[in-house]
């Protein structure tokens, strides 16, 4: 009897384990998550922003810092007191120069290649037939592609492009340069059709607002973007091979309205607590490890002094000075190197201006050689790729830092220098170009200085006198000059925005002191596979070779080997 | 307090009930190791009279005293015993040798001859004599097919895998199991691998920079309460345990009250002395600087930390502190940093039988100290186990385990951040001893609170061992009650509920001035695991015929495991002198992961049939029900089969030669579901928005509610032989495991909006061969000597992914020449790298191919051996253990590192400049252009396949020398034993320079194959003192 109530507690012990599956769907939905019906479209607007133009730490710094921003000749990493840190042996003078996949893939292509998935995201969301489908945050999204595949694109060119959007397509092919361009000015178009006269974008609790960090919803600002980006396509594009549409885009740009007077810039987040998961700033990268900091270049500051430029002052900081004591190896591989070291050393305080005796004094003796500055007086930029046989002569005392708005850390309330997308000075510079290319009627000098004066009020100041009437004041000269001026004005108003800075000068070969190259290994750099030539593009991610072998390759074929010296279609 | 209170309280209980079975003779039946033995016949002689024991070796019997009672067991000597009054009695039947008897899943124990599955165990002997602080180390070289991989130090984990890796992204390591309760081996959340860039998500440790490898679960278990181990190596041993059972499982049976009435205390006492095992070889010509000279000036900042300077000639030059000192070499700077390491584990344990059941008290302490300074675990743990008869019929056996631990600065030691780089990679020059002035004293300015060390942002060893903070503390309990009920003498039930509580805190603190965080952090987390577990068994014994025995065993679990955890990180102290979180400036946003619950009900069902005590055929079947997949594939079966056949009376019934043939065959399948959350797609809100927005994102991956469980399916052969009169004993196994349907984030276009799908693809395959050889050289009265070999071949392929995806990455180095990968063709842990192009560029630097694109080799093992010895010779007794891994490779990054920073005595070659061998791509010619030997390292570190070495290794793993004392009845002393023992003594051979090749960076799956600045291996030496009262 006892046994049989056991056997009948146990069966039914037993049909409950069998049961007992009621709760499982519930404890099986996270509780610190939101579903589809909690969201709406402004929140991913912000997103597809900060994402592509306030990214964290790892873009910036393996990215930004150590390639692109070098490799515009606006900023050096490098031997001069200031290497950055993971391990010592990793950020030294050839740091950017030389590949190496980890900072490519992470700080670049992994970036790069990662954000299409948010951006279609983003746009399947808004979409026809999406969750949150809305025109106008479809026109902003547009506009987004064609800014993110311009930089894409002029990173590693041939990229994919046209099969990327397609889901089901799970190896997309590699669209060359020139199809990718036409294909960001058809989407401008379409972006620029859908806006039309709208101002806003969304209703009710989805009115795009402040939401929108760069033109806090405003639609028609959105539309000059377009405009400004597809005449900036179009500028570069012009005179590739097999191109016809450069024309067209820019006649079409400039008549349906640029952004004239107002910037299209990223706000930094001075709050910014979560630098490596959310978003970082130039001077978290400087400021949070130490010694991880690079100077203003040589062709920077040397632009800027030539000109009596009024920004030199206030994008970088003077030399901090003093006495400078430098000594000589004795025994090694130096010694038979001081003489060509010390005349290095020489002719830069030389080119940059500084006058011996007035604005430094030299003493060298067979041991040492002492300089002397006043502090935090001179302007003198770091030459770009040094070799590391000249470390111990670079001191960084001789050499200017990023103005303090620059490498301004976040999280301390104090205001960050803003991510540059597209400025209205550039708007009138490129009309200028257009204007001398023959693409654009009108009067080119009244541009450029249009530029000039859009360009400074970034900077919160103006054309001076003095430098209106230096060389680079007025757009003056041969076709070649003015567009040389108009390349290097555009190069300085995209300062800290490297991944342009770089390709205007792959573009135009201008400025001339930006294309780094090397044909002394004792003194500039050349070590790795780029042989002292220009950088001309990343290579792609390594991922790519397993995940998509067959069209990488024939994107390699086609365009040329996976290196850093393979040029671009649109580089001059 | 309480803990006495309970004692007292489980000690009434067992008294209370300890005089019921007046008229019936009741008894335990065990086997010379203690292990239970259910299913002995005992009968009255002359009578009908006859019973069988329970499950716990526990029989009643009507009887009178005088009657004979004859106790039988297959394998098993019979016994005769005289009933006397108030008799209860302990019997241990001896083994006639090849009727071993096994604990299998579920806590059955089986003949070993009736298994038709590799099952391998071991006693508790074989891992508390020679003590690790991780138990799991201790099976290194005891079992066949069973892998250990050290990682990281003091207190961290292990990887532990059984014939190969089974699963592309989950988990691949064996499912511990506790006296039939599996234990919860998560590390802390967060700490999940580290593999963000991958997908991948096999448990242990972060190959980033500073690998933080947390202990798991069978670190958590005292070796001196083991009273035996048993590894169920594949899915046919394993299918009772279900979804998680597919790697394996690791079975420790814990000790239990036995021996007499009386009560008897065993007190135990071992003390280790480590050191390292052996260091890198350094060279002591050349000092601190660049360029063939010393460095000139600390203060130009432009100060070399590696050791291309000048010769070593004693003349004065400028040091890191500023001061000018001798240009001296300091051959021992590295060698001085460490200290010996005092372990010292002391264990008591009383215990009881009678009757009326049994009790077990047992308490161990372990304060050890590692081989530098400050680096301290120590641990308590305190064990209860009772077992009380109730009546004939019921019978209560609970458990309960309290374990506390603390390990202070543990983290930050290996990988590229860690302090044992910075130590290696110390300029040959700088005293060792100068390094303890880590900072300025009595610093002021923010500045002055900076680290100071022989290079510019390098850390100095002293300040991230002992002035940074890091501790961990883990709380655990484990218990369970169970209640056996015999309804009659064929039928048994039990039911048990059991509990594993796991806390884990961990906190670190990075103080101001650290090299590279130099406003100081800290974090403070906190995680909790939970698992319980309900379940019964129902068994029916009967013999058909005299021919046919079927045992039938139904089932059920249910269990609810669950984790939850908080994490806080801020930076940038106030007060730069006192580290907690009020002084922080900037506190990011908290993490929290609120409870996540999995629960898995399971019902199944086992048949054992023995035919004429020569087959014998086990079928299994268990149904699945989990909570992490969706309500159509929730439900999941699988089932095994397995045969033996005993054939000896057909081949050699004489038993001239052979005296056991078995062979074997069995076939598998088992289930493997995931983690919670993984069906539904949601959005994450940032801890922080944007500009006190709040932003939205897409989950990088794309989760599947089809997500189907993964299932390994498993064929194994065997054949177990013993001959000569049991002196020699061979057992082979042939297996061939299939996992398909695996669980994988495959990387998918970006234009899907997602980085990854989850899905259910692939094929993976494991082949391999485990030979065990056993043998008695010696068997006199007063010599033996008994020898065993262990092999263990394995051969893993990874047959297929997915159209599309020919390889996935599971990890790349921080320096990014060296990928760990998965290759359709290939086998998991695949290590690719660059390799010398045999061009040089215009300068004459060598180059390396230009990504991590060439094979260099895998990080599994072609095989393992290992061979145990014991002699004995009267009271003294030797055992060693040899052991041997052969064929898989290892990218030592630690040899690139030391040759970068030209410390290595590598590094001496070329000082004099060379020019390489090769085609220089600048002229397009052969190469002329002579570099120095500080361009060439600095060149040839970057290329990984310099540096990848076979993981060839025969080391002296174990050694113990003891002496068993007499009795000595005057202080009570029943037996004493006292032993000198050894651990990784030395190694016969090792192909790799500068490492152990078994000490990887992480236990995750994507580190194997990866060494960078591991913690030393220790060898230890030490005294064992057991006494018996």
């Amino acid at each position: 009897m006892k046994n049989r109530i056991l056997i009948l507690y146990g069966s039914l012990f037993l049909a409950t384990v069998l049961s007992c599956t009621d709760d499982f769907d519930e404890i099986n939905i996270q509780p610190d998550a939101l579903s589809a019906d909690d969201i709406s479209a402004k929140f991913f607007a912000t997103n597809i922003q900060q994402k592509l133009l306030r990214p964290t730490m790892v873009p910036l710094w393996f990215g930004d810092v150590i390639h692109p921003d070098q490799f515009s000749g606006q900023t050096a990493n490098g031997y001069s007191g200031h290497s950055l840190g993971l391990d010592d042996h990793a950020w030294n003078g050839d740091l950017g120069w030389v590949y190496n996949s980890f900072y490519t893939d992470l700080g670049s292509w992994d970036w790069l290649a990662g954000y299409n998935s948010d951006l279609t995201s983003y746009l399947n969301n808004v979409g026809e037939g999406g969750t949150l489908e809305d025109e106008m945050y479809f026109a902003l999204g547009l506009i987004m592609k064609g800014y993110y595949y311009q930089l894409f694109t002029e990173t590693f060119g041939m990229i994919p492009y046209t099969e990327a959007s397609d889901p089901d397509i799970k190896l997309p092919k590699y669209d060359d340069q020139l199809t990718v361009y036409k294909g960001i000015i058809a989407d401008l178009d379409q972006a620029i059709e859908i806006i039309g006269n709208n101002t806003e974008a969304g209703s009710g609790f989805g009115v795009l607002r402040e939401n929108d960090v760069i033109f806090k919803g405003n639609m028609q600002n959105w539309k000059q973007a377009a405009n400004s980006l597809k005449l900036r396509i179009a500028l570069r594009a012009h005179g590739g091979a097999g191109e016809d549409f450069s024309t067209t885009a820019v006649s079409e740009a400039i008549s349906s309205g640029v952004l004239a007077d107002t910037d299209a810039l990223f706000e930094g987040y001075a709050d910014e607590k979560d630098i490596w998961g959310g978003s970082s700033s130039y001077g978290d990268v400087w400021h949070n490890f130490s010694n991880s900091q690079w100077k203003t270049t040589e062709a920077l500051i040397n632009i800027l002094k030539t000109s009596a430029d009024p920004r030199l002052t206030l994008m970088a900081k003077p030399a901090v000075g003093g006495t400078i004591k430098i000594t000589k190896p004795t025994a090694g591989d130096g010694v038979a190197l001081i003489a060509d070291h010390v005349a290095f050393v020489k002719s830069t305080l030389d080119d940059s201006g500084l006058v011996l005796d007035t604005d430094y004094t030299w003493v060298e003796t067979a041991a040492d050689l002492t300089i002397t500055m006043p502090e935090n007086t001179n302007y003198v930029g770091l030459p770009s790729r040094l070799s590391p046989k000249i470390k111990g002569y670079m001191h960084a005392k001789m050499f200017s830092d990023p103005a303090d708005i620059i490498t301004q850390k976040t999280n301390e309330g104090k205001p960050l220098f803003p991510t540059i997308l597209m400025t209205s000075a550039d708007s009138h510079f490129m009309i200028a170009e257009a204007i001398v290319k023959g693409l654009a009627t009108g009067d080119a000098n009244t541009y450029y200085q249009l530029g000039l004066e859009k360009a400074m009020a970034i900077w919160n100041t103006a054309p001076t006198t003095e430098f209106l009437e230096s060389t680079m004041g007025s757009l003056t000269g041969t076709m070649e000059e003015k567009l040389e001026k108009i390349a290097t004005q555009r190069w300085l108003a995209n300062y800290t925005n490297g991944y342009e800075g770089w390709a205007i000068v792959r573009d135009t070969g201008y400025p001339a002191s930006a294309v780094i190259t090397s044909d002394n290994n004792d003194i500039i750099s050349f070590a790795g596979e780029m042989n002292g030539k220009q950088a001309q593009r990343l290579r792609y991610g390594t991922s790519v070779y397993s995940s998509n072998n067959t069209n990488v390759n024939a994107a390699i074929s086609a365009q040329g080997p996976d290196n850093m010296t393979t040029k671009l279609w649109f580089a001059k | 307090m309480k803990l006495n209170l309970l004692l007292t309280l489980y000690l009434t209980f067992v008294t209370t009930f300890s005089l019921i079975a007046q008229n019936i003779v009741a008894g335990t039946i065990t086997d010379e190791d203690g292990v239970f033995l259910p299913g002995a016949s005992i009968t009255v002689l002359d009578s009908n009279v006859g019973t069988i024991s329970d499950f716990d070796g526990k029989f009643s019997i009507q009887a009178n005293t005088g009657d004979t009672l004859i106790v039988s067991y297959v394998g098993y000597t019979n016994q005769e015993i005289v009933v006397s009054e108030n008799s209860n009695f302990q019997i241990t039947l001896r083994s006639n040798l090849l009727d071993e008897v096994v604990v299998t899943a579920l806590g059955i124990s089986r003949e070993k001859k009736s298994l038709g599955y590799s099952v391998s165990e071991i006693s508790g002997d074989n891992v508390n004599t020679i003590k690790d602080n991780n138990l799991a180390n201790s099976l290194t070289g005891k079992v066949a097919g069973l892998q250990i991989s050290t990682a990281g130090s003091l207190g961290s984990g292990s990887r532990i895998t059984i014939r190969g890796n089974n699963s592309l992204g989950g988990n691949s390591q064996a499912l511990i199991v506790v006296d039939g309760m599996p234990i919860n081996s998560s590390l802390p959340l967060g700490n999940d691998g580290g593999q963000r860039e991958s997908g991948a998500n096999d448990s242990g440790g972060s190959p980033s920079f500073e690998p933080s490898i947390g202990g798991g679960g069978i670190a958590d278990i005292n070796p001196d309460d083991v009273e035996s181990i048993s590894v169920l190596k594949g899915p046919a041993a394993s299918a009772l345990y279900g979804s998680r059972a597919g790697n394996g499982v690791i079975l420790i049976t814990t000790k239990k009250g036995s021996g007499s009435d009386r009560l008897g205390v065993t007190l135990k006492t071992n003390v280790y002395a480590d050191s390292p095992m052996f260091l890198p070889v350094f060279q002591n010509q050349y000092g601190q600087g660049m360029l063939g000279a010393p460095n000139l000036d600390r203060s130009a900042g432009t100060w070399a930390s590696t050791s291309w300077g000048g010769l070593l000639n004693g003349s004065q030059q400028p040091y890191y502190d500023g001061t000018t000192k001798a240009y001296s070499a300091q051959p021992n700077n590295v060698k001085d940093f460490f200290t010996s390491g005092i372990r010292s584990i002391t264990s008591l344990s009383v215990d009881k039988a009678s009757q009326a059941g049994s009790i077990r008290f047992s308490y161990t302490n372990n304060s050890s100290g590692a081989i530098v300074d400050k680096s301290k675990l120590n641990s308590h743990n305190f064990n209860l186990r009772a077992v009380a008869n109730l009546s004939e019929k019921l019978t209560v056996d609970t458990k309960a385990t309290y374990f506390t631990q603390i390990v202070n600065q543990r983290a930050s030691t290996t990988g590229a951040q860690g302090y044992i780089g910075n130590l290696y990679k110390m300029p040959r020059n700088v005293g060792i001893d100068d390094l303890r002035d880590y900072q300025m004293e009595n610093p002021g300015t923010p500045s002055e609170f900076a680290v100071i060390s022989y290079g510019n942002q390098i850390g100095n060893p002293f300040w991230q061992s002992q002035h940074d903070e890091n501790s961990v503390r883990r709380n655990r309990f484990l218990g369970y009650a169970k209640i056996n009920y015999e309804f009659t003498d064929w039928l048994n039930a039990f039911a048990r509920v059991g509990a594993d509580v796991t806390n884990i805190r961990d906190n670190a603190i990075y103080k101001p001035g650290h090299h590279f965080q130099t406003t100081g952090s800290m974090s403070l987390q906190e995680s909790q695991f939970v698992e319980l577990n309900s379940e019964f068994l129902v068994t029916a014994n009967h013999q058909f015929t005299d021919k046919l025995n079927v045992i039938a065993n139904v089932g059920g679990n249910l269990s609810k495991r669950s984790s939850e955890g908080m994490l806080l990180f801020g930076s940038d102290f106030k007060i730069p002198t006192k580290f907690f979180l009020a002084n922080l400036n900037l506190l990011a946003a908290p993490v929290e992961s609120p409870m996540a619950i999995k629960k898995v009900n399971s019902v199944y069902g086992a048949v054992n049939l023995a035919y004429d005590d020569f087959l014998y055929l086990d079928g299994s079947i268990r149904n699945d029900y989990s909570s992490t997949l969706s309500e159509d594939n929730r439900s999941y079966m699988y089932n095994s089969l397995s045969l033996s056949a005993i054939l000896n009376r057909f081949i050699d019934p004489e038993q001239k030669f052979f005296n056991l043939v078995k062979v074997r065959a069995s076939l598998a399948e088992v289930g493997n579901d995931t983690d919670p959350y993984q069906l539904v797609q949601t959005y994450n809100v940032p801890g922080q928005g944007y500009l006190g927005l709040t932003t939205l994102r897409n989950s990088p991956v794309k989760l599947n509610s089809n997500l189907k469980p993964e299932t390994v399916t498993s064929t194994e052969f065997g054949i177990e032989l013993s001959m000569l009169q049991n002196k020699i004993t061979l057992d082979v196994t042939v297996y061939d495991m299939e996992t398909k349907d695996l669980i994988f984030d495959v990387p998918v276009p970006a234009a899907t909006g997602f980085l990854f799908n989850r899905e259910n693809i692939g094929l993976v395959s494991n082949k391999g061969l485990e030979i065990a050889l056993g043998a008695t050289l010696i068997d006199k009265a007063n010599l033996s000597w008994n020898t065993s070999l262990f092999y263990s071949s394995n051969e893993n392929k990874v047959e297929k992914l997915i159209d599309g995806l020919e390889s996935f990455v599971y990890n790349t180095t921080t320096d990014g020449n060296l990928q760990v990968k998965a290759t359709e063709g290939g086998s998991i842990g695949d290590l690719y790298g660059r390799v010398f192009t045999g061009e040089t560029d215009a300068g004459g630097l060598p180059l390396g191919s230009a990504g991590p694109t060439e094979l260099l080799g895998n990080a599994q093992p072609d095989f393992l051996a290992g061979w145990s010895n014991t002699i004995k010779y009267k009271d003294l007794s030797l055992s060693f253990l040899i052991d041997a891994r052969v064929g898989g490779q290892v990218y030592s990054q630690t040899s690139a590192d030391l040759d970068r920073a030209g410390v290595s005595e590598r590094s001496l070659q070329y000082r004099d400049g060379i020019v390489v061998n090769g085609t220089n791509t600048g002229t397009g010619a052969a190469n002329t252009v002579k570099i120095s030997g500080e361009e060439y390292w600095t060149a040839m570190s970057e290329i990984s396949g310099n540096y990848v070495y076979d993981q060839d290794n025969i080391r002296l793993r174990e050694l113990s020398i003891g002496y068993s004392i007499p009795k000595v009845s005057s202080i009570g002393l029943n037996s004493a034993n006292i032993q000198l023992v050894g651990r990784n003594l030395f190694f016969f051979s090792k192909s790799a320079d500068d490492i152990d090749p078994e000490a990887m960076l992480g236990t995750s799956i994507g580190v194997q194959g990866m060494s960078h600045f591991a913690m030393p291996t220790l060898r230890s030496l030490g005294l064992n003192l057991t006494m018996n009262f």
